[in-house]
């Protein structure tokens, strides 16, 4: 397998060319670290100004997604210590969340002082998810080339609930803690907007549907949500604009209480079913489906490239296909 | 310009050689070719490729979920008001 000599995509990511220095097509349409840094000063002020409107509208200024991953984390620690927001943290238990990570979760929460609420939806339903998602083609090329069918089932759930708790409990901003290798700059922060949750809800919603019935309907908006069109939240990514280092990160968020699990793979810091969703893509697709996030970071400077390629192409912890596989009832 | 965007949304997001066809007119969201992420980075490459700045109460699928819609939305942002 060929891999690019400047990131970390392989030959057999979607429609990669390489040129004759081995670099592929994404780095050589990189804009370069200056121009980043640019959007990133403007989105920080952008943010900036949205936390100055949003303060004192209602009995929480933000609510956060939250995982007990590391980026979640830090990403509420930071909301909290450096912006004093008053926040509700919303977990969403897929079924799979690593003990360690709701120890993690419980400790940081009350260190920090936030309130969590934890939305558990019934396993047999989110079994019938990940299990129907592995087998079925119900994402674009372009949504495979970001995360794997299984990640994406389950975070689509995650944001809808997310969105829906946030609409009813009347919360101006919600937070996510995406790296800045998930999502670009431009979008870190962004009203939500009704029409087009609408027409994304129906993109998502139509397909997971036909395959494990209408209960799934329970996790998404009503027309109830959707009359509440000035209850709409911004939705926010902070560590788009923010300076990341994994190892920084690491350090800060353990002075909260936070430790790094290790029964997970080199890419969660939280989900036991991440490792068979990712084997479960390589096998399918051919590529890792971290393997963009983890390039662009590599790309734009927030991580070694030899990390990069640990994280990715390195030996995995033994044993967690077959906890996932298990718990699946493969 | 039609053709810029017609590129971006093949190389980007059809992967050019992948025999997909695409009317200018097929939403984009209905044809499962971009999802909520991929619009959002559509919105970067055209503030980038154009010049312009797209505002939150633009986001809708109105003015970005078919070429078609794409090219009649940048045509009226570069006019100035």
């Amino acid at each position: 397998m060929k891999i690019c000599s400047r990131c970390i995509l392989p030959d057999t990511f979607p429609g990669i060319k390489f040129d004759e220095h081995g670099v592929c097509s994404h780095c050589a349409d990189f804009k370069g670290i200056e121009a980043l840094n640019e959007h990133k000063r403007e989105y920080e002020k952008k943010f900036l100004d949205l936390v100055g409107q949003s303060r004192e509208k209602g009995a929480y200024d933000c609510m956060i997604a939250y995982s007990g991953g590391k980026d979640s984390t830090y990403t509420l620690k930071v909301l909290k210590e450096r912006y004093n927001l008053r926040i509700l943290a919303l977990t969403i238990d897929n079924g799979f969340i690593s003990e360690r990570a709701f120890k993690n979760m419980c400790s940081v929460s009350e260190n920090l002082g936030v309130d969590h609420l934890i939305f558990r939806p019934r396993f047999d339903l989110m079994k019938k998810v990940f299990l129907k998602s592995s087998e079925n083609d119900i994402y674009s090329k372009k949504t495979l080339e970001r995360a794997s069918t299984i990640c994406t089932s389950c975070i689509g759930i995650v944001k809808f609930v997310t969105l829906k708790t946030a609409i009813e409990k009347s919360v101006p901003l919600i937070a996510y803690g995406w790296s800045p290798g998930q999502a670009p700059v431009q979008s870190s922060v962004m009203k939500v907007n009704p029409q087009l949750i609408r027409a994304t809800q129906a993109a998502t919603l139509g397909p997971l549907s036909k395959l494990v019935g209408d209960e799934v309907n329970a996790y998404f908006l009503t027309e109830d949500h959707f009359a509440l069109a000035d209850r709409f939240p911004h939705n926010v990514h902070p560590l788009a604009f923010l300076d990341y280092n994994e190892e920084r990160i690491i350090k800060e968020i353990g002075q909260i209480g936070w430790e790094e699990p290790d029964d997970t793979d080199s890419n969660s810091t939280n989900c036991l079913l991440n490792a068979y969703a990712n084997d479960v893509h390589i096998k399918r697709f051919g590529f890792h489906p971290y393997v963009w996030e983890i390039a662009n970071m590599v790309r734009s400077g927030v991580m070694d490239r030899e990390d990069g390629y640990k994280k990715i192409y390195g030996e995995q912890p033994s044993g967690l296909l077959t906890v996932a596989k298990k718990r699946l009832g493969i | 310009m039609r053709d810029e965007v017609r590129d971006f949304i093949f190389k980007n997001f059809l992967f050019d050689d992948s025999g997909d066809s695409l009317n200018d007119s097929d939403s984009f969201l209905e044809k499962g070719i971009i999802d909520s992420t991929g619009m959002l980075e559509l919105v970067a490459f055209l503030e980038e490729k154009y010049g312009i700045r797209i505002e939150d109460d633009e986001l809708v699928p109105e003015n970005l979920d078919s070429v078609e819609r794409l090219v009649q939305f940048i045509s009226r942002k570069k006019v100035p008001s």
